[in-house]
């Protein structure tokens, strides 16, 4: 059992997505150190601004939630750059001392994912930290950027890096993200029209509700859930494999820190929408069906295919939704507790009752990405039903960049900066990417790939199959000829410190003697 | 020196055992096989394994490649586990590690310091620290994994029925009935076939230099 966490020693954007709590905007930008005396100046002067993991109050008490939030992490160059001795450098984890541009051949950055086709920013050496600033809006962004860009002119020898690619091919030294806009109204959506942000893991000490623990934890013997521990986010702290996380010394270095993957994301729309106008054609259900049958979840509110999957279905749920919605909004609580119970099916659930895939196929995005004890095909095999998922849980903290043009299309700039955090990039992130993305073993599909980020190629072998029920007399549907939906443009690896890692690298102490 | 042949790692690891646990152990292996078989389901269901198997050779038992190689005076008998299994080494002893912990431990419990396969690192050490890697590894079907082997076989003797159950007078109705039940059938047998998923960087340079060796060696031929 682990104790409970210090929060106020753990940045925030390792408990809290903040686009949940109603940050839609962000700017996330990279340091270069070019001196090491200098860098721990600023890294000194930036302390105070970074933004910990004490939950917010909700009134009165303190720690109201502020208009805005800071963080920060380091790449292996900019741990070397600050002048960390080199025995604490050498017990960091081989990818993370890599970085992801090294990893370009495990992850499928091949093609126009190549690293010699990302921003100009990621070209060459030098990027040494990432700092992120997320607010309830864009002036409180600005607000906090100029803070940080005074604090960096005032100390010298740090830079911002420059060439993230921006609107109209520009070139900025920040890359901004938001939350996708409908009708000025914030929505979850991403740019290929997804509700997201939806599932993430629940962690031992995490300080989330409890109620948010169903669907969101780990499986145990007799099938219910409980918190991953904390080890597989956190770094000192037990993991599920009962010991504790590799990590460098000396121990306050890297406990309550984790790591991080940057990547920023292009998505192309017209891509996307023209492949999905021509496959519904022949497919016998909605449009919406079959983008809901790529992802695992309906595209306008996210219902899982599991709850819903078919058009049919939908309509019902969604008609059920709206008249549970009407009478709790008008005060009936029985009303209330329904759509309470209604709308946690949304993350509670697994695939026991689709083996087959006739609900969700077993190749779609969320069934890859999370596989929800699916891979014990046979009940009782493993040491728990979710054995072989607990250990590549990912932390998610993405956010939208880009779009807002009246004529989007694939030239133009808009995707996802994904971010995810997790104890071990290799063990978590790589093994996803690679093995669950971008290959199928696990699943008996050969080497099928996810159809929205796969490293797809428009050949007839790049396909998704939709499976059927078994003896219902339809054929499985099979969209082959999958073209690449999802470009990377860039991205690294980060180690995030804890508050206490962070003074003690600002101070220049860290000694593992 | 490879243990890796296209989509397949081979692994061999040969572990110390006390001469008279190894006949105990022996005794046990035949138990739980013969009246315990669900003790094998978890080994079943992790589908990244081809091939597993766990022998024990006594100590006056290990084999001489001829008559005239001097017999050895071993101190312990030994148990070799030999698996072929589809992914990189982590993957692999991960993989085993999370889903039948119990299950390791009952075939390598009474192995001389074996450390129990939870916590995972101390579990690593033993198996990295006992492993023979391969002089000659191959595999026939370097795109295949033991999946893809099995739904290739499963999907060719299913065609075969199916195109031995369709008649001449058939209506085109009822051919695509039965064609559309023959794929629902066989829906999880049809995934793509491909290159293996890249094990290690390391490896990635092994085949590198490979491709740099074989042009180099062709050069002189072309221009003689
Ligand atoms: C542009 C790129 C991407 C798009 C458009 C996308 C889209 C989506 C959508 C629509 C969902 C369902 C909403 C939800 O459950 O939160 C989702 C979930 C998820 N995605 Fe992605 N995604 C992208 C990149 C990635 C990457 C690179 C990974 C990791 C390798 C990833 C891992 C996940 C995970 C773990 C979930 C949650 C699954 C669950 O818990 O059931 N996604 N994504």
């Amino acid at each position: 059992m682990n104790r409970p966490l210090d929060l106020d020693d753990i940045q925030g954007n390792i408990c809290k997505g903040y686009g949940r709590y109603g940050f839609p905007k962000a700017r996330y930008f990279f340091l270069q150190f070019h001196t090491p005396d200098q860098g721990r100046r600023c890294l000194h002067q930036l302390i105070p601004l970074i933004t910990n993991a004490e939950p917010w109050a909700a009134d009165g008490d303190s720690p109201l939630k502020p208009d805005v939030t800071t963080n920060i992490a380091f790449t292996y160059a900019g741990l070397e750059a600050l002048g960390l001795p080199q025995r604490s450098l050498n017990g960091f984890p081989g990818e993370f001392r890599m970085g992801m541009k090294s990893r370009a051949d495990i992850l499928g950055d091949n093609g126009p994912s190549a690293p010699e086709h990302w921003d100009p920013v990621w070209q060459g050496e030098g990027i040494h930290a990432w700092v992120s600033i997320n607010g309830r809006d864009m002036d409180a962004v600005e607000t906090r950027f100029s803070v940080i860009r005074g604090i960096i002119s005032d100390t010298g020898g740090v830079s911002i890096r420059p060439g993230h690619r921006g609107a109209d091919n520009t070139l900025l030294p920040w890359q901004d993200a938001s939350a996708v806009y409908e009708n000025g109204k914030v929505t979850p959506k991403e740019h290929f029209g997804y509700v997201d942000g939806i599932g993430n893991p629940y962690f031992e000490g995490c300080g989330n509700d409890p109620s948010r623990l169903p669907g969101r934890g780990k499986l145990n013997k007799e099938g219910q859930w409980q918190p991953l521990a904390t080890g597989e986010f956190i770094l000192g702290h037990v993991d599920e494999a009962q010991e504790y996380p590799l990590a460098p010394e000396p121990h306050l270095l890297a406990h309550n820190g984790t790591f991080m993957v940057y990547r920023k994301l292009h998505e192309n729309v017209t891509t996307f929408h023209h492949y999905v106008d021509s496959v519904a054609q022949d497919f016998d259900g909605s449009r919406e069906l079959l983008m809901a049958k790529f992802s695992g979840r309906w595209p306008d509110n996210g219902a899982p295919l599991t709850l819903a999957p078919d058009d049919e279905a939908k309509a019902a749920l969604d008609q059920q939704l709206a008249s549970l919605t009407e009478k709790a909004d008008k005060g009936d609580a029985c009303a209330a507790a329904q759509l309470k119970a209604l709308k946690d099916q949304w993350i509670d659930f697994t695939y026991a009752d689709d083996k087959h895939g006739s609900r969700c196929p077993i190749g779609a995005h969320i069934r890859r990405a999370n596989t929800r004890a699916s891979l014990e095909t046979q009940k009782g095999a493993f040491n728990t039903p979710s054995a072989l998922d607990d250990r590549r849980r990912l932390l998610r903290r993405g956010l939208p960049y880009g779009g807002g043009q009246k004529e989007a299309s694939d030239a133009t700039e808009q995707g996802i900066i994904f971010m995810c955090l997790g104890a071990s990039i290799e063990r978590q992130f790589e093994f996803i990417q690679q093995q669950w993305i971008n290959y199928s073993n696990d699943f008996h599909l050969g080497n099928d790939k996810d159809v929205l980020i796969g490293s797809n190629n428009g050949r007839l072998t790049d396909k998704h199959i939709i499976q059927t029920q078994p003896k219902s007399g339809k054929a499985p549907f099979f969209c082959s000829h999958l073209p690449r939906m999802v470009e990377t443009r860039g991205g690294d690896y980060f180690f995030i410190p804890s508050i206490t890692a962070l003074n003690m690298i600002a101070q220049g102490i860290i000694d593992p003697t | 020196m490879s243990n890796v042949a296209g989509k397949a790692y081979g692994m061999n690891v040969l572990t110390p055992l006390r001469w008279w646990t190894a006949l105990w152990q022996k005794l046990i292996f035949w138990v739980v096989v013969k009246t315990f078989p669900y003790f094998l389901k978890g080994l079943l269901t992790l589908s990244l394994i081809h091939y597993a198997r766990w022998t024990i050779i006594n100590r006056w038992s290990f084999p001489r490649l001829d008559k005239t190689q001097p017999k050895e005076t071993l101190t312990y008998s030994y148990m070799l586990f030999e698996s072929n299994f589809n992914g990189s080494w982590d993957q692999y002893i991960d993989s085993f590690s999370f889903a039948i912990p119990g299950g390791l431990d009952m075939f390598w419990r009474w192995n001389i310091k074996y450390p129990k396969s939870i916590p995972l690192h101390d579990f690593y050490h033993y198996i990295r620290f006992n492993q023979i890697e391969c002089d000659h590894y191959y595999n026939a079907y370097p795109l295949a994994s033991a999946n893809d082997v099995k739904s290739a076989k499963r999907l060719t003797g299913n065609l075969r029925s199916f195109a031995d159950s369709l008649t001449d007078n058939m209506t085109d109705e009822a051919f695509m009935d039965a064609y559309r039940q023959f794929l629902a059938d066989n829906q999880h047998a049809l995934g793509s076939m491909g290159d293996s998923p890249l094990m290690s960087t390391s490896h990635q340079l092994v085949q590198h230099h490979k491709q740099v060796n074989t042009a180099h060696e062709k050069q002189p031929e072309e221009e003689a």
